[in-house]
């Protein structure tokens, strides 16, 4: 099929998923297209190239209709459907560089028949999914990476190991050609009826506080066996257990250690939600020099990596934890890195602290007195009863001291995430930040 | 189809930062007392850290390791010192995950002459390898080639009693060089370059390409044969290795390695090729604080074709090589930075970074941030990250190849096996020994060398300027000042540096870029923007500036 090819890049442009919208483009192209289906209303996927003019470049994901000269740009369900059909019949496609194959995973049951109900549903920084009968999800990945998306690794882990508390992996589809090898999109089982966790505590926090820390203990425990069916198969070299090299404490603390001293340097003037730590980036490294400095460090898994309330849902009354794509801005090398389990908990902690502040925001109400500390209590008991403990460093001062490097992390990566998209959250990891350097005042 | 691991990018190496590794001396992975490929993978973290793009391994062949292996007695195997093929492609598949691409030296001219093809040569003149090395009944023939290491070698040719005939030989004299007249030796070579393309490896590194071919009347150095075998060898990696690179090594002036390069007439050749010459003169320019002979080598410099980079260095496994230098400038090379006659090697002084600036930190930075503002892919010898020093005691080059400093601990982190059990001690003297040089140590340090080192690694990665921009000197009237401006599309920066011991102030000539505001790359300070007269700067001794020029208001 013709088409002036620059209506799919202005296509491109216009999508929510497309994560650089302020940079220059200098050059755009159509690497590659296939044709999911041939008739009158043609359908098809293409990988689009967005060349900046810092030199930088990257390749999107694009599905699209051709009807009546008109291209149809990605929420077309006759599309999606297509897609799952497609899936479902292990059908491999080609393009004018490479091939398109569709793969199912053994034993997938799901849609006998042709889905009826198909929604779209939400947009990420770097996917959109589609539901279909409530029975199965697809996602589709927008901005693509060479090499193995680490959802389908860890998704197809979980599946063959029997992790009972995520939804099986049912299919993919990924791309090989000249120019890369991509995973494009995963199916995966849908959870039916559940509700959004961060949605749920925001909602729970305050009408039924009790209730929703009983919850986070039983999260702490399926946190726990999680990591302990990550940590379970020595023959997978993805996967097995590791002990980390001598200077892998030294790694963490140098990149943590810069990131701080970047983000100090960078931080506005006069911004009064800022005011508690202006000017105190040497203190919060003094402390990070503190919390490093030697000690043991437990094993280095494989790890959930973007791991927080948004990520888990209550449904038939229990957890279930959802993608495991890793923190999108971060390359798949890094997000592939084997590291302390303890970091996905320390991110789970952080979400509390954010839950906490989100219900005042966004209910109009206060969460009760101590519901953070209470909170994070009843989610470490939970962890630390069902985790397999030869993961973790002896001791509980080592498993604190850990964790509060991994909260001093990644409440800095908040600072800098809230400093460019929210500023009016900016609080939230400033008071995090307060609380990791009063901690050491209070105990020096 | 490209790795998994990599999107198709054929100037990938226009970009990249490579790292140096002598396989024997990073990490001993099974406690013999010798580093491995095992040893490798397990600080392939640290690399990937320190935000290394490439790695480029020294030998990894088989070898009697009579020059470091560079006598390679079967191109098809791997030395038992460093594990086996698959420990090889294990690492480099590990390393590919990590996104760390992994090229190896490869030696074409030559073979240790106990590679069995010269056994076999030597003991079957008729045989089927009979000419598959230069032999002659006299040693007259090429009398215009030059003995290239003086200190051991008296002539180019060595009689061989078995075979009764001399042989050639470039380098030392068990090291005897192939005969590409032979067409089976062409090929030979190209099937050893498949099977490791075939493994994954993204590409070599040519040692003494400019050798292979010889010619009467001639000094035996970059003969058209030469280049025409090259040209051979670069259609079959565009033919069926796409994004694998060909570096050469070619100690040459400027104006011949381009050659090695090709052109758009004659033809591809390789993807890289060392800068020998500019090197010494970053050495002397500091030493005299005078920029001028790195502005003179640079403008000396051809252009290159736009496929093509340059591999720059301060200092790598061999000596500092003085090749390229006239003769007064060798002599004060050696008075500078070789008093001690034990510190000199054949043309070149074996050192390493800290000990030839003396350990001066702000040198060591200047250094590095003249050597990463040129027009070229910095190429970093491992150990120079943290500041190692050398032992001139030890034979050879030696001294430079001592055990990476991990820890402050015993065998400073390098090996689980007995101190004598090393295969060279680590260091031990107090200012460069590893209590006090050491990785562990240094990433705990903000204020440390190596975590300068990762910092201006990943600020010139963010900048593709480095890699692909244009070069435009800017000379002054201060002599003592290094300037010059790098500009790709939009991305324009200032680069200003300051050779001299004592603070300098600088008038550039700005007026192409007036209007423009220059912002402090490190601290991303605004500088005043650049008016009608010229620009002012002041430098602290050997100090240097790189700017982001920025239009107001972008």
């Amino acid at each position: 099929m013709s088409f002036d090819e620059r209506i799919l890049i202005e296509q491109v442009m216009r999508q929510r998923w497309y994560g650089a919208k302020s940079r220059g483009v200098a050059h755009a192209q159509v690497l590659d297209s296939v044709v999911v289906r041939a008739d009158e209303t043609p359908l098809a996927l293409a990988l689009v190239e967005m060349r900046y003019e810092t030199g930088a470049h990257d390749l999107y994901q694009l599905l699209y209709a051709l009807r009546d000269d008109e291209v149809l740009i990605d929420d077309d369900v006759a599309l999606a459907r297509e897609l799952v059909r497609t899936l479902r019949a292990g059908k491999t496609l080609h393009g004018a560089e490479g091939i398109v194959e569709f793969h199912r995973v053994a034993g997938f049951a799901g849609l006998r028949r042709e889905p009826v109900d198909v929604r779209w549903v939400g947009t990420e920084q770097s996917n959109t999914s589609v539901v279909f009968d409530e029975e199965v999800i697809l996602k589709v990945f927008r901005r693509l990476e060479p090499g193995v998306n680490p959802e389908l690794e860890m998704l197809r882990f979980l599946t063959d190991h029997e992790f009972a508390s995520s939804p099986p992996l049912d299919g993919w589809y990924e791309y090989s050609g000249e120019r890369l090898v991509a995973t494009l999109g995963i199916l995966q089982t849908f959870v039916r009826g559940g509700l959004d966790g961060w949605e749920l505590a925001l909602d729970e926090i305050v009408a039924a506080p009790d209730q929703f820390l009983a919850r986070l203990h039983r999260l702490g425990e399926v946190t726990g066996q999680m990591h302990s069916v990550l940590a379970s198969d020595s023959n997978d070299p993805a996967f097995s257990v590791e002990t980390p090299s001598v200077e892998t404490l030294g790694l963490l603390t140098a990149t943590v250690d810069e990131e701080i001293e970047r983000v100090f340097l960078e931080l506005p003037d006069g911004n009064e939600a800022l005011a508690p730590i202006a000017g105190r980036g040497e203190e919060v490294r003094e402390q990070l020099r503190m919390l490093t400095h030697g000690g043991p460090t437990g094993k280095v898994i494989r790890t959930h990596g973007d791991y927080h309330l948004g990520q888990t849902m209550w449904a038939a009354g229990d957890w279930v934890i959802l993608d495991f794509e890793g923190e999108p801005l971060r390359t798949f090398a890094e997000r592939r890195r084997k590291r302390s389990p303890l970091r996905d908990v320390a991110g789970m902690l952080r979400s509390f602290a954010y839950a906490a502040t989100a219900a005042s925001f966004l209910r109009g109400t206060e969460a009760p007195d101590g519901w953070e500390q209470h909170a994070r209590t009843q989610f470490l008991d939970g962890y630390l009863g069902a985790v397999d403990g030869g993961l973790l460093p002896p001791g509980t001062a080592a498993v604190d001291r850990l964790l509060a490097v991994f909260e001093l992390e990644k409440a800095v990566y908040e600072l800098r995430y809230e400093l460019d998209n929210r500023p009016d959250w900016i609080g939230i990891p400033v008071a995090g930040i307060l609380r990791l350097i009063e901690q050491s005042q209070a105990a020096g | 189809m490209p790795d998994r691991w990599f999107e198709r990018e054929p100037l990938w190496f226009k970009r990249a930062v490579f790292y140096e590794i002598h396989i024997r001396g990073f990490f001993d992975g099974n406690a013999d007392g010798s580093g491995d490929f095992r040893g490798l993978i397990e600080k392939l973290d640290y690399l990937q850290w320190l935000g290394i793009d490439c790695v480029w391994l020294l030998p990894m062949y088989s070898s009697p390791l009579r020059d470091g292996g560079y006598d390679i007695s079967d191109f098809l195997s791997i030395h038992p010192d460093y594990g086996t093929v698959a420990d090889f492609t294990e690492f480099v598949e590990q390393a590919h995950q990590r996104g760390i691409r992994v090229i190896a030296d490869l030696v074409m001219n030559h073979t240790s002459s106990e590679h069995p093809w010269f056994q076999e040569s030597r003991a079957n003149r008729d045989g089927p390898k009979g000419d598959w090395y230069v032999w002659s009944d006299t040693d007259e023939p090429y009398r215009d080639a030059r003995v290239i290491f003086v200190d051991t070698e008296p002539s180019n040719w060595s009689f061989d009693p078995v075979r009764g005939q001399y042989y050639w030989h470039r380098f030392f004299h068990h090291q005897p060089d192939l005969n590409y007249e032979n067409p089976e030796v062409q090929e030979a070579m190209l099937d050893v370059l498949r099977f490791w393309l075939d493994l994954g490896i993204d590409g070599f590194r040519l040692d003494a390409v400019p050798y292979l071919y010889e010619g009467d009347g001639t000094n035996c150095e970059n003969l058209p044969p030469t280049h025409a075998y090259l040209k051979r060898v670069r259609a079959e990696i565009d033919a069926h290795y796409p994004d694998r690179v060909l570096l050469a090594e070619a100690n040459q002036w400027p104006e011949d390695v381009v050659a090695y390069l090709g052109d758009a007439e004659s033809g591809a050749e390789c993807h890289m090729a060392f800068h020998f010459p500019l090197m010494p003169r970053m050495f002397m320019a500091v030493r005299r604080e005078d920029a001028t002979p790195i502005y003179e080598i640079l403008e000396r410099t051809p252009g290159i074709p736009g496929n093509a980079q340059w591999g720059l260095f301060l200092r790598n496994h061999d000596e500092l090589t003085l090749e390229m230098v006239t003769d007064d400038e060798r002599d004060y090379m050696y008075g500078e930075y070789a008093k001690d006659p034990r510190m000199r090697l054949n043309l070149g002084i074996r050192r390493r970074l800290a000990p030839l600036l003396d350990n001066g930190r702000d040198e060591i930075e200047l250094m590095h941030a003249i050597l990463f503002s040129l027009p070229g892919s910095p190429v970093l010898y491992y150990g120079d990250e943290i500041g190692m020093g050398d032992n001139v005691y030890l034979g050879d080059r030696d001294g430079v190849r001592t055990p990476m400093q991990w820890t402050g601990d015993r065998n400073a982190g390098f090996s689980h096996a007995d101190w004598a059990q090393l295969y060279l001690q680590p260091l031990m003297d107090p200012v460069y020994g590893y209590q006090a040089v050491n990785v562990e140590a240094q990433l705990r340090t903000p204020t440390s060398l190596l975590r300068w080192v990762a910092r201006f690694i990943s600020l010139r990665k963010e900048h593709a300027v480095f890699g692909l921009g244009s070069y435009e000197p800017l000379r002054s009237d201060n002599p003592r000042v290094f300037a010059h401006i790098r500009r790709l599309e939009d991305d324009v920066i200032l680069c200003v540096h300051n050779v001299a011991r004592s603070a300098q102030a600088v008038q550039l000539d700005l007026s192409v870029c007036t209007g423009m505001v220059p912002e402090e790359m490190f601290g991303r300070t605004s500088f005043p923007a650049v008016g009608e007269l010229p620009y002012l700067l002041t430098l602290a001794p050997r100090g240097f500036f790189w700017f982001q020029l920025r239009r107001p208001g972008s």
